[in-house]
């Protein structure tokens, strides 16, 4: 019996007979569908009340979508929708993958969004001890995840070298003695790099990460270096990295180096000089990350801070540029595009834990501060440097992994970050792959739940996901954004 | 001068729950105030953001979300025994191991087999279920407790 004439015979719609999905109105008229498995669907307003009212007929093309995508009750696959819920969510229980050690708090540049609560360049109080970097990684190697990774912060994580150095030797040699796979990534301005230092990281296979606002003078803008010129060292060492990645040598595997975009209020209108400037320097993607109003840049919100809707254009034309050059030929990707999309077309998890349910907060993260103090994520060890330390669930000299993982915060902020417990999450389309910070929450909203239909976090994502899901409509920009994900 | 909106909702034909949604989800446009009226009714008090610039359209699109929440409450209701099923289905999912032609047993070893299997599975879920609100995913286990190091060890010596 096909719900069509189901629907004739009662004379109501037979809403009963709907699986579980969640819905959104889109902007050009369209409605979004989503379901727990992740598969998404995208129906005209006319089939939309169809559906919704149980008169979709069987033999239709659209029946056939639906049903495939777990969108029909009675044509539902139990056994392939509870595996797709099953590897959208294969982070349950894996345990902490990234581990954030905070080398120093001191830094050499004084950039207008800086959250992380670093000091001068002058001074080693706040640096971490080799001892207590060494104590770090035998805390990280306790995680029951397969694959960890040690990430050097700071500060400029560069001033504290010695210790850097160290750590990184000996988290190499831990993770061959107990056989596990250890990913070492440094996170730096690159201004005190040299051709020593850059060849213990290529040798020692450690990942390099930057941050590149765009041409030199935005770059130079945001990112304020009294000691030099911060855009020239920036390209200059990501020059010499992507030359060693070229190179491969049989003893070890070079990466590429990766840099970061914080869009401040003067990249607004310059979204090709931006791209532009990351094509230019040969890298393959370009992070676009928004400022959030907390640490330093909360301060000077009016003068570097912009509206949801700001963000959103900005994305947009952003994405809109990048396709066009990947039509060109040209490529490059947009990595926030790149993991949404891993989750939306491949229904897999790509590991980003500031968009998951439950946020990474130490089950999957923890950020260790130079004194040996644990915090959820490095967001939150920020909040503890501004002297709240609600999010501190330990020290690494003192307390046993399971304390750390039973910590208040812990449980606190796996909690808060429920989407199923969220009043709005919980009926938006896009939960199955979004991801709420109580972080953000705690420091904008003065709670770790927060309140999403007021909270600038939302507005952002849901702005991100509008233009992620506008484009896979169009059939050109579909292929190359899919392309993106293909394995 | 108040510039207020107030709506009347029936509550026959929305529930408390569709209106408290919908009222919601207009958060970061509007202070919503839900007042209990006689008959069955409630008012629906909306009061913009300052800012928000909200006012117009605002009734409009309560009206509208309303209507959606009505759908997404009936649709949520209808399955959730469905939708706890499969979602506890997929925390415990496992791939199904390709299946064997033949398992060479006796049809009496076979059952011996299954009597034991389900012995095993019985104690095992009475072992699960003492334990069940502890830490089933084990997250405060280390890698030693989880996984045994033996391995680790071994290299060492």
């Amino acid at each position: 019996m096909t719900q069509r004439t189901a629907a004739k015979k009662t004379g109501k719609p037979r809403v009963a007979g709907l699986p579980y999905f969640t819905f959104r109105r889109m902007a050009d008229g369209s409605v979004l569908l989503s379901n727990d498995a992740g598969f998404s669907a995208a129906l005209s307003k006319a089939d939309f009340a169809r559906f919704s009212s149980g008169r979709l007929g069987a033999g239709e093309a659209l029946y056939g979508e639906l049903a495939a995508k777990g969108f029909v009750r009675e044509m539902t696959d139990f056994e392939s929708y509870a595996a797709a819920c099953s590897k959208k969510n294969a982070f349950l229980g894996a345990g902490p993958g990234l581990h954030i050690l905070v080398m120093t708090l001191r830094c050499n540049h004084k950039c207008l969004y800086c959250q992380s609560g670093a000091l001068g360049a002058a001074g080693a109080r706040t640096d971490m001890s080799a001892a207590t970097a060494r104590k770090c990684v035998d805390f990280a190697l306790k995680s029951t995840n397969p694959g960890i990774t040690i990430e050097f912060q700071g500060g400029e994580p560069l001033l504290n070298w010695k210790t850097l150095k160290d750590t990184a030797l000996y988290a190499r040699r831990r993770g061959g003695e107990l056989n596990r796979e250890v990913r070492l990534a440094l996170v730096s301005n690159f201004s005190l790099m040299s051709e020593e230092k850059a060849r213990f990281l290529v040798e020692n296979e450690v990942s390099v990460c930057t941050s590149l606002d765009g041409p030199a003078d935005l770059h130079n803008k945001n990112r304020i270096f009294t000691g030099g010129n911060s855009h020239a060292d920036t390209v200059k060492w990501l020059g010499y990295f992507a030359a060693r990645a070229a190179k491969q040598v049989p003893e070890y595997k070079t990466f590429n180096p990766s840099a970061l975009l914080t869009v401040s209020k003067y990249s607004l209108g310059r979204e090709k000089e931006i791209v532009d400037e990351y094509v230019r320097r040969g890298l393959a993607d370009i992070f676009v990350r928004p400022l959030a109003p907390i640490g330093y840049a909360r301060n000077l919100w009016p003068r570097i801070g912009y509206s949801a809707e700001e963000f959103a254009r900005f994305y947009r034309n952003t994405l809109d540029y990048i396709l066009e050059l990947n039509a060109a030929g040209k490529k490059i990707k947009e990595r926030h595009a790149v993991i949404m999309l891993e989750k939306i077309v491949n229904g897999g998890d790509p590991g980003y834990l500031d968009m998951r349910c439950p946020c990474g907060a130490a089950v999957g993260q923890v950020a260790y501060n130079y004194n040996g103090d644990l915090y959820t994520c490095d967001e939150g060890r920020m909040v503890g440097w501004e002297g709240d330390d609600l999010f501190r669930i330990g020290n690494v000299l003192k307390d046993s992994y399971r304390k750390v993982m039973l910590a208040p915060a812990s449980r606190a902020c796996a909690a808060a970050s429920n989407l199923e417990a969220q009043p709005q999450c919980s009926r938006c389309v896009y939960k199955p792959y979004c991801g709420v910070c109580p972080v953000y929450n705690y420091e904008t909203q003065g709670s770790l739940w927060g309140d999403m239909p007021a909270s600038g976090r939302c507005a952002l994502s849901l702005g991100m996901f509008d233009a992620l899901f506008g484009l896979l409509k169009k059939p050109a920009s579909a292929g190359i954004l899919k392309g993106w994900v293909q394995k | 001068m108040s510039k207020n909106i107030a709506i009347r909702v029936s509550l026959k034909k929305y529930s408390l729950e569709s209106v408290r949604y919908a009222a919601h989800s207009l958060g970061g446009l509007a202070y919503a105030l839900i007042k209990p009226l006689p008959g069955g009714r409630v008012l629906v008090d909306l009061s913009p953001r300052p800012g928000s610039g909200a006012a117009a359209g605002l009734a409009e699109r309560f009206r509208r979300e309303l209507e959606d929440e009505k759908l997404r409450e009936r649709v949520s209701s209808a399955n959730r025994e469905l939708r706890e099923f499969l979602l506890l289905k997929a925390l415990n999912y496992r791939p199904k191991p390709p299946e064997k032609d033949d398992s060479g047993l006796t049809p009496q070893q076979e059952k011996e087999l299954n009597d034991l299997i389900a012995q095993i599975e019985g104690e095992i879920k009475a072992e699960t279920a003492k334990g069940a609100s502890a830490d089933p995913l084990g997250i405060t286990s280390t890698w030693e407790e989880k996984y045994d190091s033996k391995n680790g060890r071994k290299k060492n010596r």
